[in-house]
């Protein structure tokens, strides 16, 4: 390999009590693939923010050398005149401007003054064929789906011809196709003497593509590997950091009587237009773990929303409870009969940062901590107290804020919250995204003492191992119907994610 | 926390300073009438401003407050002198409208999603205009010339000096058994309390201010029955905000409004709420104000909700919502109203008044704005 272009060197970053990096360096060589894998939370992307100049120098310890040089980035800016363009995870685009302003924002060509809007198409048309995309540079980004935006936001980066290229997981939102378009743009980039970062959890991808792998786990390079000579287990060995079977500790409980049963729904966006979800029915026992999956979009999210009455208009069936049935969009009506929703975005729908750990906790059960509609300081002390340490909840204090919990012991508090309630249906989308390993067989050992005392629990999880490590029952959701129902330790991972795809149907639901 | 602290230091700087120097250029600053004067004021500012807390807490905002405060004093200044309705009543019935008005602009702000900005901007001018109809831009007094009714008596009433004497001694009595109770129960429940000589200076000083505030106000007519009813609204909202369901629902909705959604909080009627509370809070403050001035006319309430939300932020509420409370807004109000009295003492012109007042407004939101920014980071 040739001399380092970057190299990041001891890199350590903390935000407030949450250690994101602990000392890690990496060097990326001219004319290299270097992919960077590890799961959620690991550090990934802090590394490349810190790369990219969005940390800007002086907020984290360790030095960034460009061509053996250090550099420090005091913004995006920065980083960007030095050579370096990121595209990220989020989106970046302007939905309202067109594609040739998008592409050439802050850069557009201009005459007298004036944007010469006929070289800006060209040279936007230019772009576009790079990306392999046939597209109006007039049209409006808002205009198009997920994909070609995650072009085009890789042609915007091009546009700038950047020396080192850092793509945060680019084909999370592209097809097959544009996979491969994207494939080949980055072998193309690589022989022009363009260096790459390339970072995704797809590890086909990264072996097709990387020369060298850097793994990351708890904020600490693992290693870096030669891409040859390594293995995906072996990867996956150095992400998890133990074996997996040890992951998943689920232990069955007795299943009791039906909490919750869906019977053939279907449910709609709005009140005009095809359902999401269609023909969806199934039962939920206390004690149970029923584990729904499918692909992103298939309509695991939207479920779940619609169950607790924060989605969709519902043009058929019912959901029963015991007794009664819910009635739809209904939030509260849902949490007084029961069913309360621990959502996939913790920090946008489930926290209220500012606050303390005990404000948070007591959020939705202060009626019941309320005497005489006036709330009681003590009481909601000691019930914030007593589900903080039945949850183990790491905490300096009840009154710390939120924001400064690690990820993990954050989401205890929203699932404590949700308890506090007390659900006879707990509802988890994802409970164990971006939180670290540790954190995550702490949450499934909770799981496992709730079932115990017979909770009824619903968890949607994209990671098939979790799901089938966790769950009692499987149900695979494929464009909002059921594509297939599977018991614990009936389906391998083959099976699963091929009724994800709608290729083979399971047991008929 | 230890930006908010700092910040309090700050601001307590401040007013040093401001008394300081108002007393240093006009003497009479201190004198016991203007300080009863001030006190007045301040029952006039702080109360709007307590109001302008529970709009904010929940991530709102009304500026139409202060042309509200010109329409209720109109409504019932007019009712009282050219229809002959009781004192009481013309009272009763303007709060009640303004209560509706405001449950309206809360419903078209939380259930229709129109931006509060530009609800309560619309009610700025809608109730503006309004208040001059009603008038038919005269003016026009709050009871017939020489006698006293429960309007006027709003900002003319003081306390005999032996009543004044004994509602501090209840204020103390009250705030040391609170105290009290509050600290053994964080340390029943095994929550850090601050040590005990550090509590009892605290509370040693503030007895000493509401005993000195009773003296001086004694050396004038005696309490101002204004800021007794500066201190009921003040306890009303302290209450609300922090022993009440609804008001920690207005935290955790200016805090994260999804997230409130989500746990399943009654939302609409929270937001609602605090906007029919604001509209009462509204109209009081329209009564004691008009009745200050003696008369409504066309000037009074003019920019008020600039006062009230300045005492907001100076007191630490975010703009942002989620954060604030009433100590902090009572000691914003206390800067904006000195601010105010010292400089009509210094009988500053107009001009300079509302420059000092922009300018105070845009320092206080960019402190406001720089300090949650360093809690972010």
């Amino acid at each position: 390999m040739n001399a380092s272009v970057l190299e990041a060197r001891a890199i350590a970053k903390r935000f407030g009590g949450v250690v994101a990096l602990r000392g890690v360096s990496f060097q990326l060589a001219r004319g290299e693939v270097h992919a960077l894998c590890g799961e959620n939370g690991a550090g990934k992307s802090t590394l490349i923010k810190l790369l990219a100049g969005l940390h800007p120098h002086g907020s984290y310890e360790g030095q960034i050398l460009l061509d053996g040089r250090e550099v420090q980035f005091r913004s995006s800016r920065d980083a960007e005149r030095a050579g370096i363009a990121v595209i990220h995870q989020e989106l970046a685009l302007f939905p309202d401007l067109t594609i040739a302003e998008n592409l050439l924002l802050g850069n557009l060509p201009s005459r007298y003054g004036l944007v010469d809007w006929n070289a800006a198409t060209t040279q936007a048309r230019a772009l576009l064929s790079e990306v392999g995309l046939q597209l109006d540079p007039t049209q409006r980004v808002g205009e198009l789906g997920i994909g070609p935006r995650q072009l085009i936001e890789i042609a915007r980066a091009l546009g700038r011809h950047p020396r080192i290229l850092v793509l945060d997981e680019p084909t999370a939102a592209l097809a097959r196709n544009e996979i491969d378009t994207l494939l080949a743009l980055v072998r193309r980039l690589k022989a022009q003497g363009v260096a790459c970062v390339y970072i995704s959890h797809k590890l086909d991808e990264v072996f097709a593509i990387a020369d060298r792998i850097t793994v990351l786990r708890d904020g600490s390079a693992q290693a870096t590997l030669p891409a040859h000579g390594t293995d995906a287990k072996a990867v996956i060995a150095l992400m998890v950091g133990r074996p997996i079977e040890a992951l998943y500790p689920r232990r069955a409980s007795k299943r009791g009587e039906p909490a919750l049963t869906v019977r053939d729904l279907d449910v709609a966006p709005r009140a005009h237009g095809p359902s999401r979800l269609r023909r969806i029915a199934f039962t939920v026992h206390a004690g149970e773990v029923l584990g729904i999956g499918g692909l992103m979009g298939a309509g695991r999210s939207e479920l779940l929303l619609h169950l607790v009455g924060l989605w969709g208009e519902r043009r058929r069936g019912s959901v029963e409870m015991g007794a009664g049935t819910l009635p739809p969009q209904d939030v509260r009506a849902s949490m007084r009969a029961g069913v309360v929703l621990v959502t996939e975005d913790r920090k946008r729908f489930g926290l209220v940062l500012d606050a303390s750990v005990s404000f948070n906790l007591t959020l939705s059960s202060l009626r019941a901590i309320a005497a005489h509609g006036f709330i009681d300081a003590a009481a909601g002390a000691i019930t914030a107290g007593r589900m903080a340490a039945d949850l183990r909840v790491k905490t300096a204090s009840l009154e710390a804020t939120i924001g400064s919990l690690s990820g993990g012991n954050q989401q205890k508090v929203v699932i404590g919250k949700a308890l506090l309630t007390q659900p006879r249906v707990l509802l988890l989308d994802e409970p164990t995204r971006g939180i670290d390993v540790g954190a995550k067989v702490e949450l499934y050992e909770l799981i496992n003492r709730l079932t115990a005392q017979g909770q009824a629990i619903v968890l949607v999880s994209s990671e098939l191992p979790e799901l089938m490590g966790m769950s009692d029952r499987i149900l695979m959701l494929h464009e909002g119907c059921i594509a297939g129902e599977f018991a614990r330790g009936e389906a391998t991972q083959t099976q699963l994610l091929s009724a994800a795809m709608g290729i083979t149907a399971g047991r008929a639901a | 926390m230890q930006g908010s602290q700092a910040r309090q230091w700050f601001m307590l700087a401040a007013l040093v300073a401001l008394w300081t120097f108002f007393a240093w250029r006009e003497p009479v600053f201190l004198s016991a009438r203007n300080l009863s004067l001030l006190s007045i004021e301040l029952a006039v500012t702080a109360t709007l401003a307590l109001g302008m807390l529970l709009v904010l807490l929940p991530g709102q905002i009304d500026l139409s407050a202060g042309s509200g405060v010109g329409l209720a004093g109109a409504i019932a200044a007019v009712l009282i002198t050219w229809h002959g309705v009781p004192a009481p009543i013309a009272l009763l019935l303007a709060a009640l409208a303004a209560m509706l008005v405001w449950a309206l602009m809360g419903a078209l702000i939380i259930v229709e999603r129109v931006p509060a900005f530009i609800i309560t901007l619309g009610g700025l001018l809608v109730f503006r205009g309004l208040h001059w109809l009603v008038i038919k831009n005269s003016t026009v007094p709050v009871v017939a010339g020489g006698s006293q009714n429960l309007y006027s008596m709003l900002t003319t009433a003081f306390l005999p000096p032996l009543a004044g004497y004994v509602l501090a001694a209840l204020a103390i009595a009250t705030l040391v058994f609170v105290s009290q109770r509050r600290r053994a129960a964080r340390r029943k429940i095994g929550l850090p309390v601050a040590d005990t000589e550090r509590h009892a200076i605290g509370l040693f000083i503030a007895a000493q201010a509401i005993a000195l505030a009773v003296i001086v106000a004694d050396g004038y007519r005696g309490v101002p029955l204004a800021l007794v009813i500066l201190a009921v609204v003040g306890l009303l909202v302290h209450v609300v905000t922090i022993h009440t369901p609804f008001g920690r629902y207005l935290y955790a909705i200016g805090g994260n409004e999804e997230a409130a959604v989500v746990s399943g909080l009654p939302v609409r009627n929270a937001v609602i709420g605090a906007f029919v509370l604001m509209g009462a809070i509204v109209a009081l403050t329209g009564f004691m104000q008009t009745a200050y001035a003696g008369a409504s006319t066309t000037t009074i309430g003019s920019l008020m909700e600039l006062d009230a939300i300045a005492a907001c932020v100076i007191g630490g509420t975010s703009l942002r919502g989620g954060r604030g409370n009433v100590a902090g807004v009572l000691f914003g109000a206390l800067i904006m109203a000195s601010l105010l009295n010292g400089m009509t003492l210094m009988a500053v012109s107009p001009e300079a008044k509302y420059i000092a007042r922009g300018g105070v407004l845009a320092l206080a939101v960019w402190l406001d704005l720089r300090m949650s920014r360093a809690r972010e980071s």
